[in-house]
């Protein structure tokens, strides 16, 4: 049995990964906001340590895995939210439990986003989030935007998961040397209660971005497909496999940037 | 028509399905224009790859035509918008089949 944390995980993504490791006999600590084994608000500098104490205390011998899934959409209509939970409410968490999965040779999955390929994001707010990393000036930052704008919020929000893409490629070769792997999924659009709720204009833009897997479809994909492959990057069956930005959208990403192949 | 006027047609009203349907099963748009615009070009294969990634570029306005002209039976010229950017191009069809369907076509910068 492997021990597990996971943020988000009571929906989505989150859930259907949590249910597949417990299938498979493995403990797993589910962080959220509600309903979590630990109810943590990630966006918060206090949330992010209480979450990171507690998984200290219930963890001492350390973690087999921690996947990062805790976000919100860019149509979540709260931009320091978007940056807050996004960017540092991974990076603060993946960084805090550093330890416990060194003492296992863990292996830590980042969720992340297929539209980091679309030149959507702003590439001024990456290089904050990356090279700055100094929450408040970039928040300050980011109240001067227009909050009601969708295409606002989805920019802001591909900036955050490309930060976190490249903050996961900086980071991956001395994690890796000291035996800690680290990997991103970029889903296409899925299925959950996030897109549920989207509005009319934010779904014809879903609808906009086809996935060939399910051509003719009019469907999203499955969040067990997004699962699957979470499960399989922090099992040792991927042990091979780090710094890697691992597109699971079905072929959208192929279909739009076929040239890049690297 | 002629199938450069179809695709001409079909460019200038957005019309992603109806693009699509003009190629073969296996017809191939390539795009160089792209390259100009700071994008890699568009090597897309197939007719449904043809819907989907027109579908995605008419939907996001990433990609449209002005000023188009037929200049011969298989060759329009146009100037090409890449989300704002602007390109003189000329599409030429290469290949059509007994059914008259695209089975190559490529947009270069002019």
């Amino acid at each position: 049995m492997r021990v597990y944390a996971i943020t988000g995980a009571s929906s989505g993504i989150g859930a259907k990964t949590k249910e597949l490791l417990e299938r498979e006999g493995h403990k797993v600590i589910n962080i959220d906001l509600k309903g979590g084994d630990i109810c943590a608000n990630l966006a918060t500098k206090e949330g992010r340590q209480l979450t990171i104490d507690k998984l200290h205390e219930l963890c001492p011998d350390g973690l087999d895995g921690m996947i990062c899934n805790a976000g919100v959409s860019g149509a979540c209509g709260n931009l320091s939210l978007i940056v807050s939970l996004n960017y540092f409410g991974t990076v603060e968490v993946a960084k805090g439990v550093y330890d416990l999965l060194e003492k296992k040779h863990g292996s830590c999955v980042v969720t992340v986003s297929n539209t980091i390929s679309q030149g959507a994001g702003r590439m001024d707010i990456v290089d904050l989030l990356n090279n700055i990393g100094d929450e408040k000036r970039v928040l300050e930052l980011v109240s001067m935007l227009d909050s009601s704008s969708l295409s606002v919020g989805n920019s802001l929000y591909v900036s955050t998961k490309y930060a976190l893409a490249r903050w996961v490629r900086r980071i991956s070769s001395s994690w890796a040397a000291n035996g800690v792997r680290i990997n991103a999924i970029a889903p296409g659009n899925v299925n959950t209660t996030m897109t549920a709720t989207m509005s009319t204009s934010a779904k014809m833009a879903l609808n906009a971005l086809p996935i060939p897997t399910k051509y003719g479809l009019e469907s999203l994909m499955d969040p067990e497909e997004i699962a699957e492959v979470m499960v399989f990057l922090v099992s040792p069956k991927s042990r091979g496999v780090n710094g890697n930005i691992m597109f699971v959208d079905g072929g959208t990403d192929a279909l739009l940037n076929s040239e890049k192949v690297y | 028509m002629k199938p450069i006027e179809k695709y001409i047609d079909a460019m200038e009203n957005k019309d992603f399905a109806g693009l699509a349907d003009l190629f073969t099963k296996d017809g191939i748009l390539c795009d160089y224009c792209s390259n100009s615009s700071s994008q890699r070009e568009y090597h897309i294969y197939g007719r449904e790859a043809i819907n989907m990634f027109f579908r995605n570029k008419f939907g996001f306005r990433q990609y449209s035509i002005l000023g188009a002209e037929v200049v011969n039976d298989t060759q329009a010229e146009f100037i090409a918008n890449f989300g704002g950017y602007n390109i003189m191009a000329i599409a030429t069809v290469r290949e059509v089949n007994e059914d008259g369907l695209i089975q190559r076509l490529t947009v270069r910068p002019k």
